[in-house]
């Protein structure tokens, strides 16, 4: 059997092509406190430098033994570049993910500056994506929000909530403006060279909106993103979503990834066994609280045995793993990945 | 012709549960202008409180979602606005304070306003923080207030932690404040291990938990006549 690199497991992994065995890596933001505490860095600047993003980036792939790695950390990056300001919480003791402080109290008062691409952080993403990219031993994913998680980033979630009942055209025009910025910088992302992207609706699952709702409010701009990209891209949601797997199932991406609300058995009939799912287990509560490292191997075997494609954590890794936990995620896909998954057959 | 009690009652819930703000403000002055109908605190707990129980129970069965329930709760602070001015202290069953916030980290506050309808139903003192508070100003905030109960929500895991200190340090200064924890990480498990004295046990929202306590509250009332 050969054995692929890395970057070329998880290319062929989202072109369905035979692999040797299960890719093991994440969509969302992969970094661990032990790697930015062998940097000699505290937590909050990591977001704040190219160099230091994307290094810890890589160490935290390194130290961890995962094929891909996946910047940014932080949901803040587009929601500053527009206008919001950031939190760092540079002197906290805790680790806290950078958050913006202000968002606009009405729909008519947002005002997209044309060039946010070159606002703030966004120049400096980019950079520690290339320097991710010209470094080739990991296959570099790129996260983005979705247009409706992005707004209420940017608006009070209350006011969105509300205005898709009460005020829907004006949120459908701005979900439209928000749609435009995902494009843009995903986009943006795409022409710098990563393998792997993944929109983030995780606002949008049923804890708040209603099926049909996200049928009307959400489906039309995520099925409108997928279709701008030509880089395999994932559509992933939080919470709950067993009501809107075949809604999600219709927007085009390549691959749909869920946490451990969703009742995977189930989701993989509904969709069959062509599509690429990822997920789903617990990042908190599997890789740092679990004592036993058994205990994260019955986890991830349950994950293969309910059909995913690739085990996937369903949420940020919440950086103070324990380094034990994470090795037994990795060994266990290691091992009972060399089987065919439903999707993505071995060479 | 004139409504009945269980008419005006039935009136106000309905009101609520249909998100309308503007008959939840009629009914509510239509109350102040009977007053050999039914007392203010009566509208409230029975009929407003008793709307709010029903938007829950819609919501737990996937009828309504969060922007409903946004909506129902616009409608009954559009009443409590005009009926509690008019509740004498005596009649406010509790007369307690909470403090209440997001903590540090966190910039969501929908599930901590829920739960702070919670107590301004019950007619509590509330020092509202906010959201992204720092730990310390929960800490000050009590002692200044000598408030009974600190109220904290954290609606990602990455903030969780934080409420772990805040109770050691409330704890040590003022063991008889009560805490309670809420927010969607927030499991049993978690509440006990951090000392906390309540936590809502939702393990995907506040919201349906948040709602359940007004239910409770309203037993509470009911038991005390």
């Amino acid at each position: 059997m050969a054995e692929l690199t890395s970057k070329e497991r998880v290319i062929k992994f989202f072109k369905k092509e035979p692999i040797d065995t299960m890719p093991v890596f994440s969509g969302m933001g992969t970094v661990v406190i032990q790697a930015v505490n062998e940097m000699g860095v505290k937590f909050a600047q990591v977001h704040t430098t190219a160099e230091l993003l994307a290094g810890s980036a890589m160490k935290s792939s390194e130290m961890c033994g995962l094929d891909a790695v996946c910047i940014p950390y932080d949901m803040a990056t587009v929601a500053q570049a527009v206008g919001c300001g950031l939190t760092l919480y540079e002197n906290s003791a805790d680790i806290l993910y950078p958050t913006v402080p202000n968002k606009w109290e009405t729909l008519e008062a947002v005002n997209i500056p044309a060039d946010f691409m070159k606002r703030e952080r966004m120049p400096m993403v980019d950079d520690a994506f290339k320097i991710l990219v010209k470094d080739g031993r990991f296959a570099v994913g790129a996260w983005q929000l979705g247009p409706f998680t992005l707004a209420g980033q940017i608006i009070e979630l209350g006011l969105l909530l509300k205005g898709a009942k009460k005020n829907k055209e004006a949120v459908e025009a701005f979900l439209t403006k928000m749609t435009d910025i995902v494009i843009e910088s995903i986009k943006h992302y795409e022409s710098l060279g990563v393998d792997f992207l993944n929109i983030r609706e995780m606002g949008s699952g049923t804890d708040l909106l209603s099926p049909k709702m996200w049928n009307s409010l959400i489906q039309p701009h995520l099925t409108r993103i997928f279709s701008e990209l030509k880089t395999p891209a994932v559509l992933h949601i939080c919470g709950g979503t067993d009501m809107i797997v075949p809604l999600m199932n219709q927007c085009g991406a390549d691959a749909l990834s869920f946490d451990q609300k969703n009742t995977l058995t189930k989701t993989r009939e509904v969709v069959g066994k062509d599509v690429i799912i990822l997920g789903n287990f617990d990042p908190y509560g599997t890789l740092v609280q679990m004592e036993n490292p058994e205990d994260v191997k019955a986890v991830v075997k349950k994950c293969i045995d309910d059909g995913v494609d690739a085990v996937w954590p369903g949420c940020d890794l919440w950086p103070d793993v324990k380094m034990d936990n994470v090795k037994a995620w990795v060994n266990t896909v290691r091992e009972c990945g060399k089987k065919a998954s439903p999707a993505i057959g071995r060479l | 012709m004139s409504k009945t009690k269980e008419e005006m009652l039935k009136a106000l819930a309905e009101a609520v549960v249909e998100y309308d703000e503007d008959a939840c403000k009629e009914l509510s002055q239509e109350v102040l202008d009977r007053p050999e109908l039914l007392t203010p605190m009566e509208a409230v707990m029975n009929g407003l409180a008793a709307g709010m129980e029903e938007v829950g129970r819609l919501y737990d069965t996937h009828e309504y979602f969060v922007p409903e329930v946004l909506m129902c709760a616009d409608a009954l602070y559009a009443g409590l606005g005009i009926l509690r001015p008019h509740i004498p202290k005596s009649d406010a069953g509790v007369n307690a304070q909470v403090v209440i916030g997001s903590i540090q980290g966190d910039v969501h506050d929908i599930g901590k306003n829920l739960v702070k309808m919670m107590f301004d139903v019950a007619g509590w003192g509330v020092h509202d923080l906010g959201r992204d508070v720092p730990l310390e100003q929960f800490v000050e905030k009590q002692l200044d207030t000598n408030s009974e109960v600190v109220a904290m929500s954290a609606m990602m895991t990455t903030t969780m932690l934080g409420m772990k200190k805040v109770i050691a340090m409330i704890k040590e200064k003022n063991p008889e404040c009560l805490i309670m924890l809420g927010g969607a990480p927030v499991t049993k498990d978690v509440a006990n291990l951090f000392g906390a004295d309540g936590y809502a046990d939702s393990a995907g929202n506040a919201v349906s938990e948040g709602i359940k306590m007004i239910g409770r509250l309203r037993e509470f009332q009911a038991a005390k006549k």
